[in-house]
């Protein structure tokens, strides 16, 4: 039976975005920003109908649209419990290849930066190339393009492989580099040679840049989709609530029926495999 | 707390309409009131100060006359109006300040006694006293002066030379639940009812409680009240720790109960007569026209409303009688009884009271029962276990008890049945431990179970050649689904349209992370998107006549099929996980760990207690005796000739002579035995529960069961590739895991399946045509079936219909796109009747063979053979696509954490 999803190494999965081999220069890619039908506003009509053509004309090879929409679900599943520490992600209204995204950065150099992304997955997923990842404005970072912004990741994903590789790790990745900064083979040179020579003069970039981006940090999104990630000023009215229910929310089953029991029941003690033998409770 | 609200058979908002008409003269003018009341009373006294008793019988009705119109002048009365009254206590009107001044009531009440109680006048003070306490606008029986006289009365009742004459029962029971009925308004009676009555009455504290114990089992509105009486003395003691001590500890209720249940078991129909060869679970309108299983019906749920409201002290006490006086002296025997019929008969009532229990702890007991309770040297499980394999409908009636048992997501169970051979890991190899917990990322899972379809039952095979070829997923899930979509609407699909796709992530997203998740929830809640509408995914198929489905595109429909399963697969995960949020452990292959867990029960032929019982023998019906499926037949000769090779030859094939001999003795069916597994296989080798090896042969037999069988059997492996626990979900979903050799995979019993039916549909030119009509039926079917359910499910908790357990498939998905239910209705009313009927059916008119007059036996099993092989190529596919959806849910599924405090 081949099964190479059984036979990788155990520590891989988490050492996937440290894995940080020099690979060979290479020009910046352009980015294929997926066409975006102009109409796509309205969004009570069923707007995927007309789903982005990339969609329809990148699936051919041997999946099926639902194994591509599922293994992005999963991605984004593993994303979730992943509960990466100050990153947020969000898929795209329009197409499940699109995620926009958000880091904050704590502390260290970058600390208070609010950065803006989108990871752009190619559409021949789990097969391709490693996702994108491109800052909405170009941080400066050696390991990120100046003029696209996009950051390199391919460095820490020289070969995309299913199963052993996933979103999360990108993710985790793009928080990574900037508290642990690279500046070998960089995509911004200048940020590079500022790093290792002038260490201050880095830094009061780094700071402008990070001034510079939570300026914008209010703009309209770039891209045209209801769930581009967008900021706004604290508003009590809109925000307290919605805060309040992100606190409280408990997720339930999207059928939970009020009145049938569906709780799960069990009498089993914790580290026992034997049924019933949990000590009465009062409660049974 | 239903069972409360719905006493009171005089609720406060009778009584205060009965109180604003004008039913007696004098309701006006409290003064007047108690003039006619005084007026009353001197005549009456008159009567009682007349000690020598010459029984006069005129004497009596004069003091009937005018004790009736005091009575309802009292219950008439409304309190007074606070300024003026006592200083203390609520303000009471005049004329029950007289009667309690008076002692009125007292002094009736004696010189009735005094003068011999007739059971006219006892019944004539019953009623008096019912109407009062029952109509009165004043809590009464807050006063000594009237509860006194009333325990008086009930003393009388409870005398044993005197005591109540049946014509009076009704009396006295109405009298009773009105006054447990203001007790449970005001506290303060009970408590009252409890020191008072020793005074009166000696030895039993609770009078009231002691009348109404013999009435807890009766049948009809007499019990019914008994027993709402009763109920709220329960919950009345819930709060009164020295009343629940004195049930008890004092009283005969719980034993009473208990025992009751057995009396009133021992009494239901040894054998069930059974409509249709469908019929395998007891449904309420199964059971409504059986009065005697009414009866016990209406004595469990009392049971349930008992555990549910009393004190702890009583339930333990309760559930302990019900364990020790029902369940093992009577449903333990019932259930191992020999003869078929009275197998097939306990198994579906033990499901029926499985689906009527609402009552954790009451369930406890039952599953307790079933887990744990040794009868003859087996629990209650392994016996039902080995009737799965049987082929008649004792296993219809087996599995149906099994869905119930899993539908509880109950740890103890699931441990039982399967997680406790699953724990240590022997199932797989070594190398493979880690992928446990690994889910379907990519649909390799999926596509295989898909890529399972078999080639024969790709009936558009033809009509769908243009289709790109590269897309093997979507040429199997499309085909299957043409298939579907041809046979309802009897129309060539010539070209399907390119499909386009959905992003259903986005629609996915919102729903996970919802505010809860760390990743992405922050936003969402802002741009409040209508997702449902937002694609054709979101487009609810919900309601089968919504206009969506008199104007689909074919686009549409074959897309929304698969879809169906997969929302019904997300839908079902999801309740799943829900449930088994609470578990003691995430079953994953490292928690429990398999070093520490117990060694797995050995298979059953390594442990001679066990094997008293074959492990697995099967009922053939007379119906197709004749032709025993070749392969089981080769089967039992091999599983005999190996256990003749066993060292306790002897005992055991004695042990399969009985067991033979009492299948025989029934008449009506023959065994074969057909062991799941070689019978002289090491103990050491890995073994993954009795549970699954019978499921598994049973599925591998496909070919062999009838229609019902494979629906209920599919469904309750789908049920079991809805838990999220790993062990089990790899073990059932992962198609690359590598198991032992000893361990069959799901997997290759579907494969093999596969192969049967591919090798039947090569040996059947006419398969084709034979399948679609097949599905034909099936379709008719679904849609009888459901247009009889909706909302006219039974009050049960979990009540299933046949078709409900198999929604995906066979019912609900195909009936979605019924253009008119009414019609369709009609239609398959009509095929279905043809069907019942049995005569020149649809349904037995696909088939050669089938057809009235020509039919010799050997004709007959044969078409039963052939029909049997068809429904199970229909099944088949539909659990094939059900498992697909269900690998890939599982792969975005989060867990729920655990439950931090109770849920509502």
């Amino acid at each position: 039976m081949f099964c190479p999803f059984y036979n990788r190494q155990p520590d891989e999965e988490q050492g996937g975005h440290a894995d940080q081999k020099t690979s060979p220069a290479r020009t910046s890619h352009k980015k294929h920003l997926p066409p975006i039908p102009k109409n796509a506003v309205p969004i009570t009509k069923p707007a995927s109908v007309g789903t982005p053509s990339h969609l329809a004309n990148g699936t051919h090879a041997s999946y099926g649209p639902f194994y591509l929409e599922y293994s992005l679900m999963a991605e984004f599943t593993l994303v979730i419990k992943q509960k990466l520490p100050g990153i947020y992600v969000q898929p795209s209204y329009k197409s499940a290849l699109m995620w926009f995204g958000v880091i904050f950065i704590r502390h260290g150099l970058y600390q208070d930066g609010v950065f803006k992304f989108t990871v752009y997955i190619p559409d021949n997923y789990p097969d391709g190339e490693c996702p994108k990842l491109v800052f909405d404005t170009p941080v400066f970072h050696p390991l990120v393009d100046p003029v696209s912004g996009e950051l390199d990741v391919k460095r820490a994903f020289t070969k995309w492989r299913r199963n052993h590789n996933h979103i999360w790790q990108v993710l985790m990745y793009a928080r990574t580099v900037f508290y642990k900064i690279n500046t070998a083979e960089p995509l911004n040179p200048e940020a590079a040679v500022l790093y290792e020579k002038d260490g201050q003069l880095f830094k009061s970039k780094v700071v402008d840049g990070v001034k510079l981006c939570n300026s914008h940090l209010f703009d309209q999104p770039k891209v045209d989709d209801p769930f581009a990630i967008s900021f706004s000023p604290w508003n009590p009215a809109v925000h307290d609530e919605a805060k309040e229910r992100m606190f409280t929310f408990k997720r339930r089953p999207e059928e939970h029926h009020k009145g049938a029991q569906v709780s799960g029941l069990s009498w089993v003690k914790p580290g026992s495999t034997q049924p019933f033998s949990k000590v009465d409770s009062p409660q049974s | 707390m239903s069972w409360l609200s719905r006493l009171n058979p005089r609720g406060p908002g009778s009584r205060s309409n009965r109180s604003a008409a004008p039913s007696s003269p004098c309701t006006a003018d409290p003064e007047t009131c108690l003039m006619v009341f005084e007026n009353h009373w001197r005549q009456v006294s008159w009567v009682l100060e007349q000690r020598d008793t010459s029984s006069f019988s005129d004497d009596l009705t004069a003091v009937r006359n005018n004790t009736d119109q005091m009575l309802c002048l009292l219950a008439e009365e409304r309190p007074a109006e606070s300024a003026d009254s006592g200083s203390c206590g609520a303000p009471i009107g005049p004329i029950l300040e007289l009667v309690i001044t008076e002692n009125i009531l007292e002094r009736l009440v004696q010189w009735h006694v005094r003068r011999g109680l007739d059971p006219d006048s006892q019944g004539a003070l019953l009623k008096l006293f019912e109407m009062l306490i029952g109509q009165s606008q004043q809590p009464l029986l807050q006063h000594t002066a009237v509860l006194h006289p009333l325990l008086r009365l009930l003393g009388a009742c409870a005398d044993p030379e005197l005591g109540c004459p049946p014509a009076l029962e009704n009396s006295l029971v109405l009298l009773l639940n009105q006054v447990c009925v203001s007790m449970a308004r005001q506290p303060v009676v009970l408590e009252m009812l409890f020191h008072a009555a020793p005074a009166q009455q000696g030895s039993t504290n609770l009078l009231i409680f002691s009348l109404l114990v013999p009435f807890i089992h009766r049948d009809g509105a007499i019990g019914q009240q008994a027993r709402d009486a009763l109920l709220l003395v329960m919950a009345a003691s819930a709060s009164h720790e020295a009343v629940a001590r004195y049930i008890a500890e004092n009283s005969y209720f719980c034993p009473v109960l208990a025992t009751g249940l057995s009396a009133l078991y021992s009494s239901l129909p040894r054998k069930i007569e059974v409509r249709g060869d469908d019929w395998h679970a007891l449904r309420r309108e199964d059971w409504m026209g059986v009065s005697s299983l009414v009866l016990f019906m209406n004595s469990l749920e009392f049971c349930n409303a008992v555990v549910q409201v009393v004190h702890p002290v009583v339930r333990s006490q309760l559930l302990d009688y019900l364990h020790n006086g029902f369940l093992v002296p009577v449903m333990g025997p019932a259930l191992h009884k020999s003869s078929v019929d009275e197998m097939i008969a306990s198994t579906a009532y033990l499901d029926l009271f499985l689906r009527s229990i609402t009552e954790t702890s009451l369930l406890r007991t039952f599953l307790r029962f079933i887990l744990l309770h040794c009868h003859d040297n087996d629990t209650i499980l392994d016996t039902l276990l080995t009737r799965i394999s049987s082929n008649s409908r004792l296993c219809m009636v087996s599995l149906s008890l099994f869905r119930t048992l899993l539908s509880l997501n109950c740890e103890d169970v699931m441990l039982q049945l399967i997680l406790r051979f699953l724990l240590p890991c022997t199932h797989v190899m070594l190398s493979q431990r880690r992928a446990i917990r690994e889910t379907d990322m990519y649909g390799k899972s999926a596509n295989k179970f898909l890529s399972l379809i078999p080639e024969c039952c790709r009936l558009n095979a033809a009509a769908s050649a243009e289709r790109d070829e590269d897309n093997p997923f979507w040429s199997k899930v499309f085909e299957t689904f043409i298939v579907i979509k041809t046979i309802e609407k009897s129309v060539n699909i010539s070209t399907p349209p390119r499909h386009s796709t959905p992003s259903r992530l986005s629609f996915f997203m919102r729903q996970q992370s919802g505010g809860g998740g760390s990743g992405g929830g922050g936003t969402s809640t802002s741009t409040n998107v209508d997702l449902l509408q937002s694609g054709p995914s979101g487009s609810h198929p919900l309601s089968p006549d919504s206009p969506k489905h008199q104007t689909h595109t074919e686009a549409f429909d074959w897309d929304a099929g698969y879809l169906e399963y997969l929302k019904d697969a997300r839908r079902d995960i999801e309740l799943c996980s829900w449930a088994c949020r609470d578990w003691s452990a995430p079953y994953d292959g490292e928690n429990p760990s398999p070093n520490t867990s117990p060694p797995p029960p050995a298979p059953p032929s390594s442990n001679p207690s066990v094997t008293l019982f074959p492990e697995h023998f099967s009922f053939q019906r007379e119906g197709n005796s004749n032709t025993p499926p070749n392969q089981q037949r080769e089967e039992a000769a091999a599983s005999l000739s190996s256990e003749q090779q066993e060292e306790e030859e002897e005992q055991r094939s004695s042990a399969l002579d009985q067991k033979l001999t009492d299948v025989r003795g029934d008449g009506s069916v023959m065994g074969v035995c057909s062991p799941a597994r070689p019978l002289n296989q090491p103990a050491s080798q890995p073994y993954t529960g009795p549970f699954m090896v019978v499921l598994f042969a049973k599925l591998e037999n496909m070919l062999q069961n009838s229609l019902y069988v494979n629906i209920l059997l599919t469904g309750i492996v789908a049920q079991l590739a809805c838990y999220p626990q790993p062990l089990l979900r790899s073990f059932l979903l992962n198609t690359n895991m590598v198991f032992q050799p000893s361990v069959k995979s799901l997997i290759q019993v579907l494969g093999s399946v596969k192969n049967r039916i591919e090798a039947f549909a090569a040996s059947h030119e006419d398969f084709p045509s034979m399948l679609r009509k097949a599905q034909q039926y099936l379709v008719a079917r679904g849609k009888l079936d459901w247009a009889d359910s909706p909302a006219a499910v039974p009050p049960l908790r979990r009540s299933d219909s046949l078709i409900k357990s198999r929604k995906p498939s066979l019912g609900d998905l195909i009936l979605r796109h019924t253009n008119s239910p009414t019609r369709a209705r009609h239609a398959a009313q009509l095929a279905f009747a043809h069907v019942r009927d049995g005569g020149q059916s649809l349904h037995s008119a696909l088939f050669r063979g089938g057809s009235a007059g020509t039919s010799s036996l050997e004709k007959q099993a044969e078409a039963l053979r052939v029909k049997n092989a068809v429904y199970s190529a229909v099944i088949f596919c539909e659990f094939l696509k059900e498992l697909a959806a269900l690998a890939q849910e599982h792969a975005v599924t989060l867990p729920f954490p655990q439950n931090q405090e109770a849920e509502e």
